[in-house]
């Protein structure tokens, strides 16, 4: 780990965000009702896009996406873009028409849109494999962050990390605790732009807006250390490049939680001006980010530092907290950096693990085991499936599979790859029916493991689908399969797709 | 019947008369300048490399101090996803009083 160590400060300054996150939704509960899940008061197109970039933003995007530009530079460029232009997709293909549908989670629209408990089954457990995946990347980072927060090793950090993130959720639920999305992301972004402007300026650089100030460090590093971190193909191929970056953008339009979103505002136009000042507020993390894993190198060059690469790859998730740390910044500081990140994470944690909790309880157990179950029944399984799926998350994150990043890119690729086309099509081809649906679900999941059930056998399947970057031709193949399937089959109820033309095509607004 | 079910067939690549055949035109417009722009300027960073690496004249070039290709990929394309998400918006605004303003309800 980067310091040895108990680090009190920035302990402090973790524990007092996150305890005065606590306290102002207490304060808020008394204002508006709280809400399990989705919902709040409308709070406008700039703080609707505050809340979606607050929604967005985990520890893939606060650490996960730093550590991997530190290891591959330019290359690492594919998640900025991929995580940015996935809102496009979104913004242009679904937004509106998922608003008018009037399904506001993943289950809910394939069930509705395809008439079908099947397809509902299926997309539930796949809304609940994507949110354990997610919240593996989140385990990962929060078990980093507490192991270098009470200087021990990551299973230590885990296991207190976790039981912390755990019972923050809990916490939250059982008090009813509000969630001000907006302060989340004034929180995130002060406190990861703050510590790279003193960076920037400790560095020499231009540090008002060090977003856009860092490029003289890329030279420095060519010119002074002959590290060349912008070399375009240095750490992967074009195709690479492009199949990560295209799994990226579909998996963003096809993520159950940010498909949500959508719900809290009140009318279609403001859902899509929402969304573009979301995409800026993501897009003002995302310009930073790559500073981080700059000055990272810098600094470690400048020390005569050149860890070998397993080294590298270690600490890499924890690079940002890393380089405030190398770049003598001052205790406060990193804390306020590390309470971030941590907030960052929890948040995430918090949301998913409620979603998949609700989808286990509404989508599986009401609606397909036990129709007649009471509200309580119904709340009281949703708590316990809280506590299920961290154990199932905990017990994944204690062998991490990968990079945080890394783990976070699968749960695109399966959500890029079985939820992005039932949506695409559901909206866009009135044709597409449940034997489509079901068959083109089923069939993304298979791609989306391809590589680990299939690779060892055949070699070439790790070349087409890549476990992090399987939906290049993962979705255009299930989409393939959708469109046969369906126009083999039986097409949808006269109602549906009625109500698809009048309804969710109608120009109204 | 089969009147009524053309009548309700929605397809992106066959879209209804009226309001859904400007929308489409403008969601066709933007998906293409989503695509070429990004996936489009990363072909010709390669067409163009000299090394394995990549190195080529957009290495070479810089812009704002960075690397040319560093600063269009890393900064410019977010800028332009966002730009393009607010010409998106502008235009199906226009599109959609232009149409509320005819009472033009195709779909009855």
């Amino acid at each position: 780990m980067t310091d040895a160590g108990f680090n009190l400060i920035p302990l402090l300054i973790v524990a007092a965000t996150l305890g005065s996150f606590i306290v102002s939704g207490l304060r808020a509960r008394s204002r508006e009702m709280s809400d399990y899940g989705f919902g709040g008061r409308y709070i406008g197109r700039v703080g609707g896009g505050a809340a979606i970039a607050s929604n967005w933003m985990s520890a893939a995007s606060f650490l996960g996406m730093g550590g991997l530009l530190y290891l591959q530079g330019y290359y690492a460029l594919a998640y900025v873009i991929g995580w940015t232009g996935g809102y496009v997709l979104l913004l242009v293909l679904m937004a509106g028409q998922i608003r008018r549908f009037g399904k506001y989670t993943a289950p809910d629209f394939v069930g509705a849109r395809y008439d079908s408990p099947a397809a509902r089954l299926i997309s539930a457990g796949i809304s609940i494999t994507i949110s354990v995946i997610y919240c593996t990347a989140q385990f990962k980072g929060i078990g980093m962050l507490f192991a270098w927060l009470f200087g021990t090793d990551y299973r230590s950090g885990l296991l207190l990390g976790g039981a912390v993130a755990v019972g923050y959720v809990i916490l939250s639920g059982v008090l009813g605790v509000a969630r001000n999305q907006q302060l989340q992301y004034t929180v995130l972004i002060v406190s990861f732009i703050l510590p790279l402007m003193a960076l920037a300026y400790k560095l020499g650089y231009f540090w008002m807006l060090p977003q856009f100030g860092y490029g003289v460090a890329i030279q420095d590093l060519k010119r002074e250390f002959g590290i060349n971190f912008a070399a375009p193909f240095a750490s992967g191929t074009l195709f690479q490049w492009v199949a990560l970056c295209f799994t990226l953008m579909v998996g963003t339009a096809g993520l159950p939680h940010v498909l949500s979103r959508f719900y809290v505002v009140p009318n279609i136009r403001d859902a899509r001006w929402s969304l573009v000042w979301g995409l800026f507020f993501i897009a003002l993390i995302y310009w930073s980010a790559p500073a981080y894993a700059v000055f990272a190198r810098l600094l470690e060059a400048r020390a005569g530092m050149v860890p070998p690469p397993a080294a590298t790859t270690g600490m890499a998730d924890i690079v940002v907290i890393r380089t405030a740390v190398m770049g003598g910044l001052p205790a406060w500081m990193i804390g306020i950096l590390a309470a971030g990140a941590t907030s960052a994470a929890f948040f995430t944690v918090a949301g998913l693990l409620i979603t998949g909790a609700a989808s286990l309880s509404h989508d599986i157990y009401y609606r397909i085991i036990n129709p007649r179950a009471s509200e309580v029944t119904k709340m009281a399984l949703a708590k316990g499936a809280v506590v299920v799926l961290s154990a199932v998350v905990l017990f994944i994150a204690l062998h991490p599979p990968g990079l945080i990043a890394e783990i976070t890119a699968v749960a695109f690729a399966l959500a890029g790859n079985t939820i992005f086309p039932a949506f695409l099509l559901g909206i866009w081809w009135g044709r597409a029916n449940r034997y489509g649906a079901i068959a083109g679900m089923l069939t993304g999941v298979v791609v989306t493991f391809a590589t680990p059930l299939f690779g060892g056998v055949v070699p070439a399947v790790a070349d087409i689908f890549p476990l992090t970057s399987s939906a290049l031709f993962g979705a255009p193949l299930v989409v393939a399969v959708m469109i046969a399937v369906s126009l083999l089959t039986p097409p949808p109820s006269e109602e549906m797709r009625r109500f698809l033309a009048e309804q969710v095509h109608g120009h109204m607004e | 019947m089969q009147q009524d079910r053309e009548r309700y067939d929605v397809n992106l690549f066959r879209p209804r008369q009226g309001y859904m055949t400007g929308e489409v035109a403008i969601i066709l417009a933007v998906l293409l300048g989503w695509g070429m722009v990004n996936f489009g300027f990363q072909a010709v960073l390669r067409l163009l490399a000299e090394t394995p690496a990549g190195e080529g004249i957009f290495t070479r070039l810089t812009f704002l101090s960075f690397p040319w290709h560093f600063w269009f990929t890393g900064q410019f394309l977010p800028l332009w996803f966002i730009i393009l998400c607010i010409l998106f918006n502008i235009y199906i605004d226009r599109h959609t009083e232009r149409h509320s303003r005819r009472r033009d309800r195709s779909h009855d």
